[in-house]
């Protein structure tokens, strides 16, 4: 080992801060991630060896059948999107609560939960209700603030109800099973659906005169729209179901979900040529650069294997004396910094690796620190003074400003904030269901 | 602008790409339903959907170079004028095809390994080398294509039509 001139702490403080450098100066995620790596391994360990892993670990994490999961679970959702099923989800919730007070509010988050549900972004959530749901709401008088504070926090739920990518990813970082993790995710994901609607019960209470009143459909028109959202249900009891009662691994249950995806869609003529070429684009790009920052967090972690990073962190973290919840919380705010310069998908790759050890020291449950960790990263979509979520809306709804969306935005981070605690208080809303698992 | 070769180079890459993320998921869904309704299987149904998968993922980051798809932080490029971001933007796709072709490169010496060992599929003993040089053709396909992005966002910025943030839905 060639570390005489620098020590290997200073080595990985160094590699470190060319990460950050070069992440900031825009070079994708992965790549900084897999270079750093690389070249911090080639300097303690040598070129050789280090340039050898580049090809071993590359093709290995790409020919990984278990990771096979992302591709699919993005394609399912690439052509449910483009099928028009958020149109449908939200057409049918509005039909059902729309004339009521805040109503257009809660459809927003009933759809949103319904295409989360399918999808498994936050960011394609919170982007395609940007287009759907927001004109709906304005057209009837809902203020800018809250239509775009309600879509952003609808948003969320892609990363923690399943199939969510970003649980995917986690599982697949942290060795767990990636069907406990969605599991894990139902539960939270539902309470959150339930605490969204009741802050927007509470608005209409504090300002009756805020969130108008909607179009009343008749019932003929209600049963129709329901009627209409029975794909993307059957598709979601089906895969999920099947994945719960072990009828499916992750992987088949992803590749059956985007099969069933199309079957659907071609049946029902909403998929053409066009836009079943559009999804498979959508769905291979996207799956690259998720892969892309894999591999390079794969290369980074033979890097902070080499220079024992994520032991002297535990060891640090575990010595202060703060208790398990005092270094629990200090990570909870390093993650909403984070939330600033990064998306949710490279904040998880990056962190994991290093923060993982020191959970398991800790004595945390593996399982519910996933769903904690996603929360908490998801919070950071939202939250001011930068959230990519809010960043998405603006871009689709150009006529507001970034103040107006942030302060739409506050009463859902206090509820996503009381929700954490929760959930850090009750471990079994989480757990629960996994335990159950077939 | 009318199309030229690149760009047709570039469409036909993006259309492999397309394709094989397709046929994987054909593949599990047949390899399923052969499996819990009719208790046979596709012969090295495993193997070919793990090397498909790697095929679609080069394949697939080649696309996703050229189009600016990869995930970054914008932080500093964002608050950049039209000047800066093209120079962040000109750096971040030189370091990034620095680091795809040295991949490639050792990416290369893999599939001769797999050649040599006469490394073969389980069930078939089909040898596994020309799906890892399919995939590792992909590889060499991004660093074309970065090497046209590079230049065209050097020299005709304008033929470039980067992905929008709300199309980057993986998180």
């Amino acid at each position: 080992m060639s570390t005489d001139i620098l020590s290997t702490d200073a080595i990985a403080v160094l590699g470190f801060v060319c990460l950050f450098i070069l992440m900031l100066l825009r070079v994708p995620v992965g790549m900084a991630m897999g270079l750093v790596g690389v070249t911090g391994y080639a300097y303690i360990v040598g070129p050789g060896p280090a340039l050898k892993l580049v090809g071993q670990t590359s093709m290995r994490t790409v020919t990984d059948y278990t990771f096979g999961v992302i591709p699919m679970f993005m394609l399912m959702g690439a052509l449910v999107s483009v099928s028009g099923v958020s149109r449908e989800l939200f057409k049918a919730a509005n039909s059902m609560i729309g004339h009521l007070r805040g109503g257009l509010g809660v459809a927003t988050v009933l759809a949103c939960g319904g295409f989360a549900a399918i999808c498994g972004s936050s960011v394609a959530t919170a982007a395609t209700f940007s287009s759907v749901a927001y004109p709906e709401m304005r057209r009837f008088g809902y203020p800018q603030s809250f239509s775009t504070g309600v879509i952003a926090a609808g948003g969320t739920l892609g990363a923690m109800l399943p199939p969510s990518t970003v649980l995917a990813v986690y599982a697949i970082l942290t060795q767990q099973d990636i069907g406990k993790l969605f599991m894990a995710g139902i539960i939270p994901g539902l309470l959150a659906m339930l605490m969204y609607v009741t802050t927007i019960i509470i608005i209409v209470k504090v300002r009756p005169d805020w969130l108008p009143a909607g179009e009343l459909k008749p019932w003929a028109q209600r049963a129709e729209d329901l009627k209409a959202v029975w794909a993307p249900l059957v598709l979601f009891i089906f895969v999920i179901g099947g994945l719960y009662g072990g009828f499916f691994t992750p992987t088949e249950a992803g590749g059956v979900g985007a099969s069933g995806a199309f079957i659907l869609g071609v049946l029902r003529g909403k998929l053409n040529r066009t836009n079943t070429r559009e999804a498979l684009l959508q769905a291979t790009r996207t799956a690259a650069a998720v892969f892309t920052v894999l591999i390079g967090a794969l290369l980074f972690g033979y890097f902070l294997t080499i220079t024992q990073s994520p032991q002297k962190l535990t060891a640090f973290l575990t010595g202060m004396g703060v208790g398990r919840y005092g270094v629990l919380a200090m990570i909870m705010v390093m993650y909403l910094v984070l939330g600033c310069l990064m998306d949710a998908m490279a904040m998880i790759i990056l962190t994991v690796p290093i923060i993982f050890p020191v959970i398991i020291a800790l004595g945390f449950d593996p399982i519910w620190f996933g769903i904690i960790i996603v929360m908490t990263v998801e919070l950071g979509l939202i939250h001011p003074p930068v959230g990519m979520n809010v960043f998405v809306i603006k871009s689709v709804v150009q006529d507001v400003s970034f103040t107006t969306i942030f302060k739409g935005v506050i009463p859902f981070v206090v509820t996503d904030i009381i929700r954490l605690i929760i959930l850090i208080s009750f471990p079994i809303i989480a757990l629960w269901l996994p335990a159950r698992m077939g | 602008m009318k199309p030229n070769f690149a760009d047709h180079m570039i469409n036909a890459i993006e259309w492999l790409a397309a394709m094989f993320v397709g046929i994987v998921a054909l593949n599990i869904f047949l390899a399923v339903v052969l499996r819990k309704f009719f208790s046979t299987s596709i012969p090295d149904a495993y193997d070919f959907g793990r090397m498909l998968l790697g095929i679609l993922i080069f394949w697939g980051i080649a696309a996703t170079s050229y189009r600016g798809g990869h995930i970054t932080v914008d932080l500093i490029w964002q608050a950049a004028n039209k000047r800066w971001k093209r120079v962040i933007d000109v750096f971040a796709t030189l370091v990034l095809m620095f680091v795809v072709a040295v991949q490639t490169a050792m990416l290369f010496d893999k599939v001769k390994g797999t050649y040599t060992d006469n490394v073969q599929t389980y069930d078939l003993n089909i040898p596994t080398w020309p799906f890892y040089a399919v995939a590792w053709a992909g590889d060499v396909c991004a660093v074309v294509l970065i090497g046209i992005r590079t230049w065209r966002l050097v020299f005709q910025p304008d033929m470039l039509k980067d992905e929008p943030p709300e199309s980057h839905a993986n998180e």
